[in-house]
């Protein structure tokens, strides 16, 4: 397994990135969803079901691909996704308003 | 036009759009068009609680020692709490359910509303247990100017629609001449704008007027006040969630213009009026915070917080659903109150007196061959 953040398809432990910059790797063993390891590395997010059907934590992505343990009833558009109740799959850029 | 309650249209609800199609004759579920709809009904089914599981006996203790303006507080965010659960548990029924056209989106609405009707009922469990007679306090909601004020905003899209709804079932679309001698216009076309704005104003009343609510019972649970009363709040909170979801849903579907084209040119032409209704109930619910706080504020919560979490709960509903936020605030003044709202942060302990996070009629039917592997005889 590597840090590169370049090397993106089969990285165990994605890159999550943010406004562009190379925030924290994502890591399953530690955090069950991308919205702990989130909290953990202090990036600031609202939430408030953390189950995936209140919507609050909806973050929008440029790329990367997200795995959800639940399928969310919230709503969520193409390229968003909700922490709360996915984990990342591969590197993922995130875009904070 | 004219409503019946079982259409012998032999029709495809598949093709139907939300609303305005033809009534919904078979109730089936094996097929939906919006398959969101029906898992609305399954998690709302197994939400389901009841008022009396949850003991409020500590309350009225807890009231009795409140200070004067602190009980003020207390006593008019429940009243406000009951009106908006009073509309709710009927409104949703009596004014789309005439318009509706798919089973799933039907079946919600009727869930929708009943789970409404519990917390109606809970009130009554609330109130009973801490004032002697529960009529003071009811009797007052229809008394109480700064009550009627937000009921008249809430109330008046559903009874508009309710009154279009009867014209267009009545007359049929153009011009009417009524026996009072007054002529009508009927228009669908002017009956999907009125939804249109029903909708996005329950959006509002769901999102931000309920939350506004949650945050003072929850104000006293963190002093340690009230609880059996945050406890209750906290399961309402839970279903609201999904109700405000259920709206988000329907103005988005409305807006894509997949479900009904006509629809999707509202939602354009409407994007002010959108923004406004939001605007004015912020502003409304800002007042609110003025009136719960004119003879003082309580520990944690003041006028100018609450005022401040409502226009932060504002912008993150109205990005929600693809309107521009309208104030500055992007932090939560009171960020305790997610505890409050996250369903997962319930601590279950076995001699708790109800378990909010047990699923009822959860049950896993996919049980593959692998998973008893572990077993021997």
């Amino acid at each position: 397994m590597t840090d590169n953040p370049n090397d993106k398809p089969s990285t165990k432990r994605p890159w999550v990135f943010i406004q562009g910059q190379q925030a924290f790797q994502f890591d399953a063993q530690q955090h069950d969803s991308l919205l702990e390891a989130m909290e953990a590395h202090k990036v600031p997010v609202h939430f408030e079901c953390r189950s995936g059907y209140c919507g609050a934590c909806r973050t929008t992505t440029l790329d990367g691909d997200v795995n959800y343990q639940h399928q969310p009833i919230a709503f969520i558009r193409k390229g968003e996704i909700l922490p709360c109740c996915c984990q990342p799959t591969t590197d993922i850029t995130l875009v904070q308003d | 036009m004219k409503y019946t309650t079982f259409s012998r249209e032999q029709n495809d609800a598949l093709k139907e759009p939300m609303f305005f199609g033809n009534p919904v004759n078979v109730s089936r579920y094996d097929q939906q068009k919006y398959p969101i709809f029906e898992q609305l009904i399954e998690k709302q089914l197994s939400f389901f609680w009841r008022p009396e599981e949850v003991d409020v006996s500590k309350d009225r203790i807890d009231y009795q020692s409140l200070p004067a303006h602190e009980q003020h507080i207390f006593i008019s965010n429940l009243k406000y709490q009951t009106l908006l659960d009073s509309i709710q548990g009927r409104s949703p029924n009596v004014a789309l359910l005439p318009l509706v056209s798919i089973p799933e989106l039907e079946t919600w609405i009727e869930t929708w509303a009943f789970s409404e009707t519990i917390h109606s009922r809970s009130y009554t469990h609330i109130i009973r247990n801490i004032v002697k007679d529960p009529s003071e306090i009811f009797d007052d909601i229809v008394l109480n100017e700064e009550i009627l004020k937000r009921a008249e905003d809430i109330s008046g899209y559903y009874d508009e629609l309710i009154d279009a709804t009867r014209q267009y079932q009545e007359f049929g679309e153009g011009e009417h001449t009524l026996p009072s001698g007054e002529t009508i216009t009927v228009s669908l076309r002017a009956l999907k704008r009125k939804l249109y704005m029903c909708v996005m104003s329950v959006n509002v009343l769901e999102a931000i007027r309920f939350y506004v609510s949650f945050a003072c019972s929850f104000a006293f649970a963190e002093r340690e006040l009230m609880e059996g009363n945050a406890k209750i709040i906290r399961l309402i909170a839970r279903d609201e969630a999904l109700h405000l979801t259920s709206t988000q849903h329907m103005i988005n579907i409305m807006a894509s213009g997949e479900d009904d084209p006509e629809m999707a040119e509202i939602a354009i032409e409407c994007h002010q009026d959108a923004i406004e209704v939001f605007r004015f109930a912020a502003e409304q619910e800002k007042a609110w915070a003025s009136y719960l706080f004119k003879d003082g504020s309580m520990i944690g919560l003041n006028e100018a917080i609450l005022s401040q979490y409502v226009e932060y709960i504002t912008n993150v509903r109205m990005q929600a659903i693809g309107l521009p936020k309208i104030f500055e605030t992007s932090e939560n003044p009171i960020p305790w109150i997610n505890t409050w709202l996250a369903s997962d942060s319930v601590q279950v302990a076995p001699q708790e007196v109800e378990v909010s996070s047990y699923l009822v009629g959860q049950i896993d039917n996919s049980v593959d061959v692998d998973d008893l592997s572990d077993f021997s005889l």
